[in-house]
């Protein structure tokens, strides 16, 4: 019954007000970073004790939890990328990132592997190439107002046959690829790094930027106001002089350019470029999709930060490598899924209680 | 000038619907006060008043969508209760609303039995359904082919001609319709009124809601006028004429003098001539620098879309207009504020709020190139001065700019849209029905925001429905009717001489006339 | 105007023609691609060949009438691979481990679909959450337990040929696979329901306006969650045919991209994802198109991944061609 459900409204009381007035499960319901974080605290605490009383196949510790965050690079990063489409408004919903990371790794293969170009104008070039194929999204969904869930239905088919066809569905892993490896190794921070756990090069070079460079997107540029504006009431946006296809056009074309960029750390974390990188297994646009819900993201457009994005990316691979590690046999993987599930259809349904319980009042 | 009240009709036999006593009031202010409403079986009754007289309360307790605290309700002289739509239909009361409640992708028949459609042998029996939905059809003047196409291949006026027999399938023996004719055209609410003298002499009695007081004389019996909350009395409608009934409606005070004296002339910063679209068409007017002219119509008048025609919102087929001498055609709001012409649009909800975002972030969001930094970035510290600085100038009431909009009443809400506006002091701010669902308080204080915009040199063009404002604050009053510009008026003109033009006392040649005349 | 003619005339025509545009530009399509398939390859047109196509052509027709009824109620269901999965498993592991009877199986298998299904439909009618969000959800919850159900194996041993289901020689029936008959069967009876009852009408109704709906009476929750529960009833028939493919090892890979196909097929076919309109006609044409550009593409010796590509492409036109209409429609007004 999507059309009766309103996005969640803004927070009537502030962050101030509740904690003043203890209104702790209130605070918990509708602040989704404090929400997050009181689940955080309980995922890694809990996963801890587990360790400690020697429940678990290993060590739930430090240098565990810095070696799962190789899994947080390309999730948070499709997790923005989905956060800007789904920010968009007008059922945004980007179906294609897993295709376009294949076929941008493809292009970075050919490029870097084969045609032996340098490599930061071949990371540029494959960066562009996404951003073309979310142009083309962008295209088809902001002009020419087709289904967002249809149009990247469709790219999602066409990309992932163009990437396997491209290269006779051989994988690119030649040698110059082979040795990008050396970007998903584990590295000391400088200066107080020794008194902390490796922490995979990836962070740095791919995560935290994209993560600024969003966030700087969406918080703090006039094209920011513009993409919250047009996702909360495209009807206002446009009597408010806010060109609704190029601001909605160009959120499918930052999505397409972080998958390209997450293109770049796949093929660095495979070695290899390979063509079905993004569609294996399930896919890489429904976990960004839930990362994105979980993070306090609305379905419906206007609310989203990229604070509440990056904490529920944590929380997803610290509970998976806890869980990774809590079951027997190889069973872990397929309890990620249960939870990841569970995460999602909680979050949905919590966001929907929290808009008729708390936004009616205030 | 006082009112004469004639006498009340003489009531013989028992009515079909009497409410009688009945008063509702909403959070302690009345909407209707002892309203009495008595209608016989098989006549036309019309229900006239201004913008919050109480019509649509009145209508609403007796359709169920609305209750009442004291009064009573009797059909054919036996007490009923009404609490909801379905009470309604089973007492045989049929309400059509301005938007018709159709579904698209059915077709007419479906629309009509949907949710008890007629069954044989569990499937939808096709050939009954369309059989009585033929016979409405015809009654409301449509062919019975239309009951077998889809709905949204209807036009509006065959979409509410629908909505009317669907009511009739139901075998409303009362039908009320709510201002039916404002969307219509001349041609279109002929149709309407043939249909509604099919119903009459087939015994079902009609209650009319209409702004459009030349109409009550070709199509009602008789008429009850509203004012205040008060129903004021029934009257044959043959006996009265346009300026009596538009007098009783304003209550012959004369609101307008109050104020100011009207503005001098300066250079004409906005002009129109012969403008076109497919809602209006040869309109003229000229706007001059520090003076406020309202385009005054009822409701489907084509005022609205007048107003958002400057702001290049509306499609323009024809006729030129001209900003500040130069030729002058926007195709886009972005294009309208670049050129130093802003607007308040008319639905606050869904053309102007963005819900669940902060006040300050709803001030700011139509001025982002002002707030540029480097380039790409919003100047936060200026974002958060500019919002404080509007709320301060008009009176936001709200402790914090980082509050949801969504926390604000309906007239601090249309402030903060007002404010979107006034960011960058417009040349020409286009103000569109500017104080409606808003409280008097924050009304009288919108109104004030407008003469200092026009103290300070600002045209301002506004379009309303809502009379008293429109005498108020005018400078000059210029009636929109049929689409047009008919006549124009200059502050401290009579309310009821503006009513009387707008619903139209005239004929059509003495129309033409004027209109001729009055095109600048 | 006479009472009689007027009966006579409304008799020729109920409601809206019953195969609409979209349908017959599909059927063109088809037909033209059939034509230039066997000038390219006579073979394609081989009974085998056909037979071979229809029977395929099963198991998507059959979950593209549950996934035209959701959406024509602009829902949609992510889980239905999800569903596939867990009934496929279930039906081999208890034939080929548990050794059931083949059909006992596969009423386990309907009844488990539907309760998964049922599950969808409460989440999304009562919940009141976005269709898209929860499925995708509960595709994970159901992926869990297929896999569980795997238990991390393949299962093995399958009897080559289960018979009526199958794609072989005692699957047919006047040559034609009787997995195909059920299929037409079944589309036959969802486009008459859809068209002819009450129940039917409403889906459409509750995707076009579904507060206006409830007010006109209709039980919109009820209505919701029975697209849900059939359509999981129709993925455990699917499942049944899909088992009966012959294969002796299903492994963990079945079902595996089947909710994109099927969500292609019906938006092919001309329904509309924003709800009140569709046809299970189109649906099961739509499937027809996909299943012949595959087979096409495979045939002329193309690269078979190839065939996604142009599966992209007809979405697009499909669409395209739907929206064009649109407005069309619109600025006629």
């Amino acid at each position: 019954m999507s059309n009766l459900t309103a996005p969640p409204t803004g927070q009537k009381r502030s962050l101030a007000a509740d904690w003043a007035a203890r209104d702790w499960k209130r605070l918990l319901l509708t602040n989704r970073t404090v929400m997050l974080v009181a689940l955080l605290v309980i995922v890694v605490g809990g996963f801890s004790l587990l360790s400690a009383a020697g429940l678990l196949k290993a060590d739930y510790n430090a240098d565990y939890l810095s070696a799962a965050l190789i899994n947080l690079v390309p999730l948070t990063m499709l997790a923005l990328a989905q956060t800007l489409v789904i920010v968009s408004g007008g059922g945004g919903i980007d179906l294609s990132v897993g295709s376009i990371v294949s076929l941008a790794g493809m292009i970075f293969g050919f490029t870097y592997g084969l045609w032996g170009w340098p490599l930061v104008p071949c990371i540029i070039a494959t960066v562009l190439f996404g951003a073309c194929c979310g142009l083309v999204n962008g295209v088809l969904v902001a002009y020419l107002g087709y289904p967002p869930l249809i149009v990247t239905l469709a790219t999602y088919y066409a990309m992932w046959s163009i990437s396997l066809v491209i290269n006779g569905q051989k994988p690119i892993s030649t040698k110059p690829v082979q040795e990008l490896y050396a970007l998903s190794k584990a590295v000391e921070l400088p200066l107080i790094g020794q008194y902390l756990p490796l922490v995979p090069l990836g962070v740095f070079i791919f995560l935290i930027p994209t993560l600024l460079v969003v966030w700087l997107i969406m918080a703090k540029t006039t094209y920011g106001r513009r993409l919250f504006a047009i996702g909360t009431n495209d009807v206002a946006a446009a009597w408010a002089g806010i060109s609704l296809p190029r601001t909605r056009a160009a959120a499918y074309i930052g999505s397409g350019a972080i998958s390209g960029l997450v293109a770049v750390v796949t093929v660095c974390q495979f070695a290899s470029a390979r063509p079905d990188a993004g569609v294996s297994g399930n896919g890489m646009a429904l976990p960004a999709v839930t990362v994105a819900v979980l993070g306090g993201v609305a379905i419906t457009g206007g609310i989203g930060r990229v604070a509440g994005v990056g904490l529920a990316a944590l929380l997803v691979v610290w509970l998976n490598a806890g869980i990774l590690i809590a079951i027997e046999g190889n069973g872990g993987t397929q309890f990620q899924l249960f939870a990841l599930g569970v995460i999602l259809v909680g979050s949905a349904l919590l966001n929907g209680f929290t808009n008729r319980r708390y936004a009616g009042g205030g | 000038m006082a009112v004469t009240l004639l006498a009340q009709r003489p009531s013989a036999g028992v009515p079909r619907l009497s409410m009688t006593g009945v008063t509702k009031s909403f959070g302690g202010v009345h909407a209707i006060r002892q309203a009495e409403f008595h209608l016989m079986p098989g006549e036309v009754h019309a229900l006239v008043g201004e913008n919050g007289a109480g019509k649509s309360t009145l209508i609403k307790i007796a359709s169920g969508a609305e209750s009442f605290d004291t009064g009573q309700i009797l059909i054919d002289g036996s007490p009923v209760t009404i609490r909801s739509a379905a009470d309604a239909l089973a007492l045989r009361v049929a309400t059509v609303y301005q938007e018709a409640q159709l579904f698209g992708q059915l077709t007419v028949a479906e629309n009509t039995f949907l949710g008890r459609e007629l069954t044989r042998g569990h499937r939808v029996d096709w050939a009954a359904q369309n059989e009585q939905v033929g016979r409405a059809l015809a009654t409301v003047g449509l062919s019975d082919e239309f009951a077998t196409r889809k709905v949204e291949e209807l036009s509006a006026a065959q979409q509410q001609q629908v909505s009317i027999a669907k009511a009739l399938v139901g075998d409303a023996r009362i039908l009320i319709l709510d201002e039916p004719s404002a969307i219509l055209t001349d041609s279109e609410i002929e149709n309407l009124f043939v249909a509604i003298r099919n119903l009459t002499a087939q015994g079902v009695s009609v209650i009319y809601i209409s702004h459009r007081l030349d109409e009550l004389f070709q199509i009602a019996d008789v008429v009850t006028i509203m004012r205040d909350g008060v129903t004021l009395g029934t009257f044959d409608v043959g006996e009265l004429s346009v300026g009596q009934i538009a007098e009783a409606m304003v209550g012959g005070e004369f609101a307008a003098a109050a104020g100011r004296q009207a503005r001098g002339a300066a250079e004409v910063v906005l002009s129109m001539r012969e403008l076109t679209s497919r809602r209006f068409h040869d309109v003229s007017l000229d706007l001059r620098s520090g003076e406020v002219v309202v385009l005054y119509g009822l409701v489907g008048s084509g005022v609205a879309e007048i107003a958002a025609a400057a702001y290049g919102q509306a499609p323009v087929l024809s006729g030129t207009m001209r900003l500040r001498g130069q030729p002058y055609r926007p195709t886009s709001p972005a294009q309208a504020k670049a050129q130093g012409v802003s607007m308040l649009p008319a639905n606050r909800k869904r053309e102007g709020l963005f819900s669940f975002q902060s006040i300050a972030f709803n001030i700011c969001v139509g001025s982002l190139r002002l707030l540029k930094r480097l380039g790409v970035f919003t100047d936060a510290a200026r974002e958060r001065g500019v919002a404080a600085s509007m709320i301060k100038t008009l009176a936001v009431k709200t402790p914090d700019a980082a509050r949801s909009v969504s926390t604000l009443s309906g007239g601090n809400a249309q402030k903060v849209v007002l404010a979107r506006q006034l960011v960058t002091l417009p040349d020409v701010l286009v103000l569109a029905e500017p104080t409606q669902g808003v409280d008097i308080g924050a009304k009288e204080e919108i109104h004030k925001i407008v003469d200092q915009l026009c103290e300070r040199g600002a045209a301002v063009l506004i379009a309303t429905s809502d009379l008293g404002e429109a005498m108020r604050i005018a400078d000059r009053l210029i009636v929109i009717r049929n689409g047009t510009n008919f006549a124009q008026f200059a502050h401290g003109v009579g309310q009821a001489e503006v009513l009387a033009a707008a619903s139209g006392e005239l004929t059509r040649e003495q129309e033409r006339e004027l209109a001729r005349q009055e095109a600048i | 105007m006479s009472a009689t003619t007027l009966t006579a005339r409304r008799r020729e025509r109920v409601l809206p023609p019953a195969v609409t545009g979209q349908e017959l530009i599909l059927i063109g399509v088809i037909a033209l691609l059939w034509v230039l398939l066997a000038l390219a390859n006579p073979g394609f047109l081989a009974p085998y060949s056909i037979q071979n196509m229809l029977w395929r052509l099963a198991p998507v027709g059959i979950m593209a009438i549950g996934m035209t009824i959701i959406i024509v109620t602009a829902g949609i269901d992510i889980s239905i691979a999800a569903i596939l999965m867990v009934c496929s498993v279930t039906i081999a592991k208890l034939i080929a481990e548990n050794g059931w009877n083949f059909w006992l199986a596969v009423g386990v298998s309907l009844v488990i679909g539907a309760a998964l299904g049922a599950i969808n439909g409460v989440l999304i009618s009562y919940g009141r959450v976005p269709a898209i969000i929860i499925t995708f959800g509960t595709a994970n919850l159901f992926q869990f337990l297929g896999l569980r159900i795997f238990n991390s194996k393949t299962v093995n041993g399958l009897p080559a040929e289960r018979g009526i289901l199958g794609p072989g020689e005692g699957g047919r029936f006047l040559g034609l696979p009787i997995a195909f008959i059920i299929m037409v069967v079944l589309v036959a009876f969802a486009w008459y329901y859809l068209r002819h009852f009450p129940g039917g009408r409403h889906f459409y109704a509750i995707g076009d306006d579904e507060r206006a709906a409830a007010l006109a009476g209709v039980n919109v929750r009820r209505r919701i969650f029975l697209a849900y529960l059939v359509t999981g009833l129709l993925v455990g028939l699917a499942a049944a045919i899909t088992i009966a493919g012959g294969t002796s090892t299903l492994d963990q890979n079945v079902g595996k991209g089947q909710e994109l196909v099927t969500i292609a097929a019906t938006v092919i076919g001309g329904t509309s994802i924003m709800g009140g309109r569709g046809s299970v006609l189109g649906a099961v044409l739509g499937a027809l198109l996909v299943q012949t550009v595959s087979s096409g593409v495979t045939q002329l010796g193309w690269p078979s991944q190839l065939s996604n590509l142009f599966v992209g492409l007809f979405i697009v036109v499909a669409v395209g061609a739907d929206l064009i209409r649109e407005r069309r429609r619109k600025a006629k007004l």
